[in-house]
């Protein structure tokens, strides 16, 4: 009786709601569409994604790989007592051996992080205070990330370390010579990023593997750009310490790895203290469905790595052949042996922030996502000798699996148009024309 | 044996029938070998083992004694959770004489290595105190206990011997 009655009031309600205020609702929707939504075309405005050097998509089979795991295998991976827990487990077990596959590493020397970042952070900080005794000096580049120079600054400042930055030559490559040279008696670490992410220059990590070997000096490398899409062996390259980055090859966000060496054994302070999980090194829960992500992403690496290759390198000749007609263009890093994906190009007396407002159909980058938010131009290309005039009119044009013709010859086009628009306007450009040397010019200031 | 006999012997009272043990030598535990002195001169090694407190034990092994089985005979505080079977970190201990015995020690498996790592404080003299064999080399070697086990309990508490 009672239930009957609910319901009748329940669907009288449910009626009267949906009756009367569907009507009201729609009206707010349209209201609030054409409030937010100026001009026509602008609507449903999507640009063309050319920034693949700072994130790629999530390739869909990744993503049907983790959903079970965050829908219905919600177990925690290091509950031993139930089936949750051992499934959840087990899929991650599988995913370090994906991984480990994709770098000819032992499964057991895979750790799960949050991240490229956060795996540096271990590797640089963890081995340095680990054999503190023993080592004082580290070496690295002048171009790694922010967070390995930021983890060096820290050592540096606060823990009485001695760090040497390596300056790059002018493609952005170290001088293995230069490296030796820096070599010293308590020398422990060696720091170099197999690809750089602003110009894609990519380091001969086997030769500086093999140096460091010789002179019994632990060498890290920064690999999230380069795995997947260039073979890396740490076993032949003689790779102590290795981060990965999920995000970078068309896995999750929030999920990285660190390749920590069982033979020789390498040790490590770690960062996060806790229950000891990832063999003491980064405590915490996984999450395992990002881990299953990350593991899912490099073995469709593994397999797609010489396609996606050869997809970046007929991108890449086709974009720049598509922009030839422009003149005083840079190309800034390695133009023989660095990697098709990125490409970072100056273009003389046009102003960078200029040039990308104008691209607004293209997502594009001037130097790193980390970076972008600092005043500054790039780092990476002051460490490489580019100008300050130079660096200010960088972009980078990052390639990737789902890149398509259409997209870069779009790109191409308005990057011309955009180019000679912008050095019509500029007086700069006059002059440079003119052959007036820029640098020469005494600028009139205000003293 | 046929179902006859084995029904037999079955309903036979038990001082005819045979007790077979389950064992056919002499039982004999882990540590045990510990426990017995020295024979000779010869054969003791002095080492000394600096505990949590910063007390100093000096204790005259032998020549093939376990390092931490020698500890838990002269009650010195090293937990030994999985006696020795190469399960656990629980006898983590660092070498204090490194320049003079590090060398001489047997290098550790990479079993030894795997427990070592999720030892907690660790460094680079560290070793499990149960892969230790005493030999004459050894003389004079002192080790120090870590300030807590992976079992560590904050309240300062130390799981007994069982």
């Amino acid at each position: 009786m009672i239930r009957s009655g609910i319901a009748i009031i329940g669907r009288r309600t449910a009626a009267a709601l949906t009756e009367a205020d569907m009507a009201a609702s729609v009206k707010n929707a349209s209201n609030f569409k054409s409030r937010l939504v100026e001009p026509s075309d602008q609507r449903d405005f999507r640009p063309i994604y050319l920034d693949a050097a700072a994130t790629t998509p999530l390739d869909p089979r990744v993503f049907d790989k983790m959903l079970p795991y965050l829908t219905s295998y919600y177990g925690n991976p290091h509950s031993v007592s139930h089936a949750y827990g051992w499934q959840s487990e087990a899929a991650v077990e599988q995913a370090r051996e994906q991984i480990a596959s994709l770098i000819n590493a032992d499964p057991r020397e895979i750790i799960f992080t949050s991240g490229a970042t956060e795996s540096n952070n271990i590797a640089v900080k963890g081995y340095s205070r680990f054999y503190k005794k023993k080592m004082n000096h580290i070496i690295t580049s002048q171009i790694e990330h922010k967070c390995v120079l930021d983890s060096c600054r820290q050592l540096e400042l606060n823990e009485g370390f001695e760090i040497t930055y390596l300056k790059p030559q002018e493609n952005g490559r170290i001088n293995l010579e230069e490296l030796e040279a820096a070599f010293r008696p308590d020398t422990g670490l060696v720091s170099i990023m197999a690809v750089n992410n602003e110009i894609g220059v990519m380091q001969d990590v086997e030769a500086i593997g093999k140096l460091c070997r010789k002179n019994k000096i632990r060498f890290h490398t920064d690999a999230a750009q380069a795995i997947g899409k260039t073979p890396i062996d740490v076993k032949k390259m003689n790779i102590d310490l290795m981060s990965l980055s999920g995000h970078k090859i068309y896995g999750p966000k929030g999920i990285g790895a660190l390749y920590v060496s069982r033979k020789p054994r390498v040790r490590l302070d770690p960062i996060i203290s806790g229950g000891g999980q990832e063999r003491g090194l980064r405590s915490g829960t996984l999450p395992h469905n990002l881990a299953i992500g990350l593991g899912e992403a490099c073995r469709i690496a593994q397999q797609e790595m010489a396609a996606d290759a050869e997809h970046c390198r007929k991108l890449n000749e086709r974009f720049r052949e598509r922009i030839s007609s422009l003149s005083h263009v840079t190309f800034n890093g390695d133009e023989e042996g660095g990697m098709s994906n990125i490409l970072n190009l100056s273009f003389a007396a046009v102003e960078g922030e200029s040039l990308l407002m104008s691209m607004s159909g293209v997502a594009l980058s001037s130097g790193s996502a980390c970076t972008s938010a600092s005043l500054e131009p790039s780092y990476v290309l002051r460490a490489i000798g580019s100008d300050v005039d130079l660096a200010h009119s960088s972009i980078r044009f990052g390639l990737g699996r789902f890149t398509t013709e259409e997209e870069v010859d779009y790109t191409a086009d308005k990057l011309v148009e955009h180019v000679n628009r912008l050095r019509d306007l500029s007086p700069l450009w006059d002059m440079l024309q003119e052959g007036i040397d820029l640098k020469s010019i005494q600028w009139g200031s205000h003293h | 044996m046929n179902r006859l006999t084995r029904t037999v012997l079955s309903r036979l009272p038990l001082k005819i029938a045979p007790v077979r043990p389950l064992s056919v030598t002499i039982p004999k535990k882990h540590g045990d070998f510990e426990w017995e002195d020295p024979k000779s001169p010869e054969d003791v090694v002095n080492v000394v083992y600096q505990d949590r407190d910063g007390i100093e034990h000096k204790i005259a092994g032998k020549v093939g004694d376990n390092l931490m089985f020698l500890a838990h005979r002269h009650d010195i505080d090293i937990e030994g959770a999985c006696e020795a079977a190469l399960a656990c970190c629980t006898c983590h201990v660092y070498v204090e004489t490194e320049d003079e015995h590090w060398d001489l020690l047997e290098e550790p498996t990479e079993d030894e290595e795997d427990m070592l790592d999720m030892a907690p404080y660790l460094q680079e003299n560290s070793r499990l105190g149960c892969q230790i064999t005493l030999t004459k080399e050894l003389e004079g070697l002192i080790v120090r206990l870590p300030s807590a086990t992976r079992n560590f309990w904050v309240d300062g508490a130390k799981p007994e011997h069982h």
